[in-house]
């Protein structure tokens, strides 16, 4: 029985005969698609539970892929980008990317991602967010590390049930942004890390090796499960 | 002898010098009527001259020659029998009206020359001034292009139109109204200066002024030129030794991993070979572990030709110091080193990703030279208000002090040869240097200490705080 359909998206042959062989070893069935084209196409013809996108492509970008895809479609989409596509792996995420894994990448890593963010598509919202010793009362806006209540200003905590409403899911600086402080601002990174690292001395044993708030260089955060 | 008036009068020049001239022929008549019968009246009728002098001097010819006249007619009027008549009784009174006349002629034209010297010796005082000033600012070694619209200006001023322009190489600019002279030097056009037709240019300014400025330009230019192709002559170099370095590690550093990789995989794919379940998960493991070196050398690689090449292009942003060390601590899975980061540090402005790059190069030089796994410390302290240090401490032999700027060379691998690559120190210091910060050797009693700074940020809005 297959864990699901996934869709992968690369114009390089060898990168695409990897993926489907270990894929289809993890389980998967998988269906390919070369060009950014061809990928919306077979994706419409045959909805995909999951999708990997190559970000540079020939013609039509990963970037607009995730745009175009999004206009129509809840599917988790997670991108493949090398060193030195920073500014386009975050255009894609802002796009509506769900994730993204940094070429090259070990097998066991996609696997993971894919499995995070199949995991995390149509389940119902708990009004109690708990990650590990961290708990989370959207209904009584209350939180607790520990079994002690916290104490954290507003935006602290609007910046937290973000996070909580998206356990597992990378967020980008502008996500955060314009959910916490509103639509005019999505450029202003420059403070929201010092709140993320306000907000760490609070929920964090040790600041320095967090454990719940990751940060995910470059291109956002992610609240995570303990490992 | 040139009775040239080079300029129409302005009504209210007219005026000053009619009523002025009548007043000097008023105030003489009047120191004539007063002085006459102390005195013989004929001789009085030298005092006129005054009045002659000041017109000409004052306000040239054309008021001076009226004054003789009047005056001659004034003082027969009033004084000279019969009085209150033109009539001339005396031949001699035409010897006087003849003596104003040349009284006014010779001095007005003296004054004239007088005044048109002056205003030569002005002018080429203000030329003087403006090439000396152009020289010097064409000297200050900024671009010839970003003072030309200043010397066209101070051009302008100099040759008597309201606006001047200055093209270099090729056509000059010259509207309907405008007249373009060439800026020639050594037999070759440098460009054009162009200014308004309706003002007169004297051409004897633009004959001996252009030329002048012309030479210094050319001199800027050629200046310019030579220190262009000194400074691409020096890049091409550098990019020379750039390429040089990249093929010494590509033709040696990444060949060994490649080997590996393609020895193991060769193994594996060989049907002929009889390998047990262990000696298959050894060749396996050699092929990730040589991969993952591949893919450092890489990164590493494109690290340091950006970084050469002035590339490195960071983003700079607002971060806490505890972020950034614990996202190195992260990268590199590191529960062992000590970090010792107070909380009230302020944020530094950096580019998040390469500062991440810096704490991990640094970490694992550090892990590297450590005699034990939990040798290594990170402490960070604030140096006055806009520096942060953070320095890398490990337990290890140490820096010799002859090396303490060595370990920064690409591809410096020191005495023991140790290091992945020989590039984690010198691309941590490009970095840091990018992100206006420094990374030097500490000293130390013990061990070797890293020292990087990083400027702190500006304080961060409180209006849009929590």
């Amino acid at each position: 029985m297959s864990s699901g359909l996934v869709l992968v998206v690369d114009d390089e042959p060898q990168i695409l005969r990897a993926l489907q062989t270990n894929l289809r070893g993890a389980g998967y069935e998988v269906i390919t698609a070369a060009t950014g084209e061809s990928a919306l196409v077979e994706a419409a013809m045959r909805p995909p539970d999951a999708v990997i996108l190559d970000l540079v492509l020939p013609g039509k970008s990963g970037t607009d892929v995730c745009r175009e895809l999004r206009a129509w479609s809840d599917v988790p989409v997670i991108v493949l980008s090398a060193v030195g596509d920073e500014r386009a792996k975050v255009a894609a995420l802002d796009a509506g990317a769900d994730d993204y894994v940094t070429k090259p990448f070990g097998i066991d890593e996609l696997l993971a991602r894919l499995r995070a963010a199949l995991r995390r598509t149509g389940q119902p919202l708990e009004p109690v967010v708990a990650v590990g010793d961290l708990r989370v009362d959207l209904e009584k806006r209350a939180v607790s590390v520990r079994g002690e209540a916290v104490q954290l200003t507003p935006h602290e905590y609007s910046m937290l049930a973000l996070f909580a409403r998206n356990v597992g899911k990378l967020l980008t600086h502008r996500a955060i942004l314009r959910e916490v402080w509103g639509p005019q601002y999505g450029s202003e990174s420059h403070y929201l890390h010092v709140y993320v690292s306000q907000l760490r001395r609070k929920i964090e044993a040790d600041p320095t090796r967090p454990r719940y708030l990751l940060t995910e260089s470059g291109a956002g955060y992610r609240l995570v499960e303990p490992s | 002898m040139s009775w040239r008036i080079t300029r129409p009068r302005a009504k209210a020049d007219i005026a000053v010098g009619a009523l002025g001239s009548a007043g000097a022929v008023a105030l003489v008549t009047a120191a004539v009527g007063l002085l006459d019968g102390w005195i013989p009246v004929l001789s009085l009728g030298a005092l006129y001259v005054f009045a002659v002098l000041l017109a000409s001097v004052m306000w040239g010819l054309a008021f001076a020659l009226p004054v003789a006249v009047t005056s001659m007619l004034v003082f027969n009027w009033f004084f000279l029998p019969p009085t209150h008549t033109f009539h001339l009784k005396d031949g001699e009174n035409w010897l006087v009206l003849m003596l104003y006349l040349v009284v006014a002629v010779v001095t007005s034209e003296l004054a004239a020359r007088a005044r048109r010297r002056a205003r030569e010796a002005e002018q080429r005082e203000r030329e003087a001034a403006l090439l000396a000033e152009v020289a010097a600012s064409l000297l200050t070694g900024r671009p010839v292009t970003d003072e030309l619209d200043g010397i066209a200006t101070r051009a302008a001023a100099v040759l008597g139109t309201p606006h001047a322009w200055i093209t270099l190489e090729g056509e000059a600019e010259v509207g309907p109204d405008a007249e373009a002279f060439p800026l020639e030097a050594g037999g070759r056009t440098l460009g054009f200066i162009s200014m308004p037709t309706p003002e007169p240019i004297d051409e004897r300014v633009v004959q001996r002024f252009l030329p002048a400025l012309s030479s210094l330009l050319a001199v800027a230019l050629d200046r310019q030129q030579l220190e262009q192709d000194v400074l691409e002559a020096e890049s091409l170099r550098r990019s020379d030794a750039v390429k040089t370095t990249v093929l010494r590690a590509v033709s040696h550093d990444l060949r060994s991993p490649l080997t590996a990789i393609a020895a193991a995989a060769s193994g594996l794919h060989n049907p002929a070979l009889d390998l047990s379940t262990e000696d298959r998960m050894d060749l396996v493991e050699t092929i990730l572990e040589e991969s993952t070196r591949l893919e450092r050398l890489v990164s590493d690689l494109l690290d340091i030709s950006r970084l050469q090449a002035g590339a490195a292009m960071p983003v700079r942003e607002l971060w806490s110091v505890d972020e950034l060390v614990g996202s190195a601590l992260d990268e590199l899975d590191d529960a062992e080193t000590t970090v010792s980061v107070p909380h009230d540090l302020p944020p530094v402005e950096v580019d998040a990703g390469q500062a991440q790059r810096i704490l991990v190069n640094l970490l694992e030089n550090a892990h590297r030279h450590a005699a034990s796994a939990a040798g290594v410390t990170v402490i960070a302290a604030p140096i006055g208000s806009e520096t942060v240090m953070i320095s890398v401490h490990d337990d290890g032999p140490g820096i010799e002090p002859a090396d303490t700027e060595s370990v920064f060379e690409p591809f410096w691998r020191g005495a023991t040869g140790a290091g992945r690559s020989g590039l984690g120190l010198a691309i941590a210091r490009g970095f840091a240097l990018a992100n206006s910060g420094t990374l030097r050797v500490g000293k130390s009693n013990a061990g070797a200490t890293l020292e990087l700074t990083f400027p702190t940020g500006r304080s961060k809005p409180e209006d849009a705080a929590g």
